[in-house]
């Protein structure tokens, strides 16, 4: 077919019209590894929150919310709903823009502010989450105790022994969960950090 | 041991670097969809590449990679390019040394080229690329024999598509 021999002598005419890419541009295109560990960071926080609601379905489902309604136990729990949700999804959004901000990045330099920037706020959003876990048991603890609907029997315990054994409780329990989000969030930032290494190493 | 593989890498690519921008231009049409796919034949290649283990050269295999990685992300996104989508622009160059006929007719195969599917697009290209039929078979994965009758099916749809 003549058609396609003269195709393949323009073919090989064009070659000398192809792009060029530097050593560094290739080299940045590897590290681009950045951006799906972002991704893999916000679809984590999604998992989060389909993990939570369901948690919360099933225990409502069960029936064990039924003793606080009506009474203001009802209301705190509403309270802390607001504020649970709210935090997961606001860090979902800042996830998410995180991950969009580094998917169209394209100098090491840009790369390296936004993998700081992600990593920040993991921090915060894991040091957030523990903190309100961690006021909002103890309050709730207290509230249980004084309320005279939920447990009789919680109300025969000396206020020290019980506070001692809620921080003890409530400590393991945050504990727990702050595991949970090292082995999470920790395999992911540390590859960033990883990742920063390499790039910061490139600018020398 | 992961830095110095990095680099070995990265200089063969950069050396090699033209068979995948060949490979972008046969499977895109607009510089954003090669840049695109450029990246994603980079990734795919950097992952493969522990496993390369030089008994093959490094050209010969970047042809498997790419064209596996276009493939693959052609079917996946069920891409159908139509004729008018074809950016002439990136063919129009140095018109002058070729007088308009000629320049009319590799329009009209180029477009012709974008019209194919993914494993006839691989074809055609292993065949500009000067190819043997061995070099595409082993590439592509597929008998001597089979390479031969595919291609020649190729050349009769090319005909096809140029004399409807």
């Amino acid at each position: 077919m003549d058609e396609l021999e003269l195709l393949k002598k323009d073919w090989k005419r064009r070659e000398g019209s192809l792009p060029k890419l530097s050593y560094d541009e290739i080299y940045k295109m590897i590290l681009k590894k950045s951006s799906s560990i972002v991704k893999w960071i916000f679809i984590v926080s999604i998992l989060e929150f389909v993990l939570w609601t369901s948690l919360d379905l099933i225990l409502r489902f069960l029936g064990v919310y039924d003793p606080t309604e009506g009474t203001y136990l009802e209301v705190f729990t509403y309270i802390s709903y607001f504020f649970s949700y709210g935090i997961l999804f606001y860090f979902m959004v800042k996830f998410y823009l995180n991950y969009k901000r580094i998917k169209v990045t394209d100098s090491a330099k840009e790369l390296m502010h936004n993998i700081i920037k992600t990593r920040k706020t993991v921090k915060h959003y894991v040091f957030i989450n523990l903190s309100f876990l961690a006021i909002f048991s103890f309050i709730s603890v207290f509230l249980v105790y004084y309320s005279d609907s939920v447990d009789p029997a919680a109300e025969e315990l000396p206020l020290p022994v019980l506070i001692i054994t809620s921080i003890i409780l409530i400590s393991i329990f945050i504990g727990l969960i702050a595991l949970l989000y090292r082995v999470v969030y920790g395999v992911l930032t540390r590859r960033l950090k990883r990742n920063y290494e390499e790039l910061e190493s490139l600018d020398e | 041991m992961d830095k110095e593989l990095e680099h070995k890498f990265v200089k063969k690519l950069e050396e090699n670097q033209n068979i995948v921008h060949k490979v972008c231009r046969i499977y895109t049409n607009d510089r954003e969809s090669h840049n695109d796919l450029f990246q994603e034949i980079t990734i795919q290649l950097w992952k493969a590449y522990p496993k390369f283990r030089g008994d093959s050269k490094f050209s010969t295999w970047m042809y498997r990679v790419a064209l596996n990685t276009a493939i693959t992300l052609y079917r996946k996104s069920k891409r159908s390019i139509k004729t008018s989508d074809v950016d002439f622009m990136e063919f129009k160059i140095k018109a002058e040394e070729y007088d308009d006929e000629i320049e009319q007719q590799l329009k009209l195969m180029y477009a012709a080229v974008k019209e194919l599917n993914d494993i006839e697009k691989a074809l055609v290209f292993l065949y500009l690329e000067d190819k043997s039929y061995k070099d595409i078979s082993e590439t592509l994965g597929i008998t001597e024999v089979n390479a031969r009758v595919r291609m020649n099916r190729v050349k009769t749809k090319l005909k096809n598509i140029l004399n409807p």
